[in-house]
């Protein structure tokens, strides 16, 4: 197996195995900060697999991949900011 | 003009696989998203309790088993580039079929969905956190349907660079169902 078909099947699982946690951390700590951190830190987790394996960026110039990483953290953290606010305040 | 020359016109979008062009279509959908992706945590901090209530009505169950459909599809479309690459054609248009058919079936789902919340009353303008709902996942269904159409041009038309450009929209389309999947139906 080519070491580019390893990675995209590598990435496969992984994605599935973090959709999976997701789904049970979200029904086991629902609503809570920490809960939701987790599942963003997942999803942020997964969308840099998507870019690296599947849309190929891994070889691809460094100033593309911070630039689609901080989308992709900017997004989950300003979520996780806007989860947390109604919670701190009770 | 050449093809050196073409690709060096496109400046940076020429270090992207596929055409710069789908990179200019991928960029654009990444903004309008991550735009609207911004307008729904701020309204949820806005209005905590009324997301609460409508976040209380989705199924994430069936929003995770779409999100496992979507990303089942963008793992046989990578595989069609691999296979493409090494010239094993037939393989990768059945691949190609494979990521389209799973593309039909979270559609299906997704209209599954949507029935349930008409039958339970639940519309557009059934409150804020709904109008939001549909209006994300509503576009993001019309950019599903919109790359299952790419897949089957680029299956037709199966050149490497063909196989790499509708591809990346069609991972671009999985990248964002993957981010929106908490947000929506996780998250509060």
């Amino acid at each position: 197996m080519r070491v580019s078909t390893y990675r995209v099947t590598r990435a496969w699982i992984a994605l599935v195995v973090l959709t999976l946690l997701s789904m049970a951390a979200a029904h086991s700590i629902a609503g809570g900060v920490i809960g939701s951190g987790l599942v963003l830190t997942a999803a942020v987790a997964k969308g840099w697999w998507m870019l690296m394996d599947f849309l190929k960026l891994r070889h691809a110039p460094s100033g593309w991949r911070n630039l689609l990483a901080t989308w992709l953290i900017l997004i989950a953290a300003s979520a996780w900011i806007a989860a947390a606010i109604p919670l701190l305040h009770g | 003009m050449n093809a050196a020359q073409e690709d060096g016109s496109w400046g940076v979008l020429s270090d992207l696989p596929g055409h710069p062009m789908m990179w200019v279509l991928i960029l654009t959908e990444v903004v309008t998203f991550g735009l609207l992706f911004l307008t729904f945590a701020v309204t949820g901090a806005l209005h905590p309790d009324v997301f609460a209530a409508g976040r209380a009505q989705l199924d994430p169950i069936l929003g995770g088993v779409n999100t496992l459909v979507l990303i089942t599809s963008g793992w046989l479309a990578a595989l069609a580039v691999e296979n493409r690459t090494m010239g094993h054609r037939t393989t990768a248009r059945l691949l190609l079929g494979g990521a389209a058919a799973l593309g039909c079936l979270f559609t299906a789902i997704k209209i599954v969905e949507y029935a349930a919340k008409a039958r339970a009353g639940i519309g557009l303008e059934t409150d804020t956190f709904f109008t939001l709902y549909f209006l994300l996942t509503g576009f993001h269904l019309l950019h599903v349907v919109l790359g299952i159409v790419i897949l089957a041009a680029v299956a037709f038309h199966d050149s490497p660079e063909n196989l790499k450009t509708g591809t990346s929209f069609w991972h671009t389309v999985d990248l964002l169902w993957v981010v929106m999947y908490p947000l929506v139906y996780l998250v509060g």
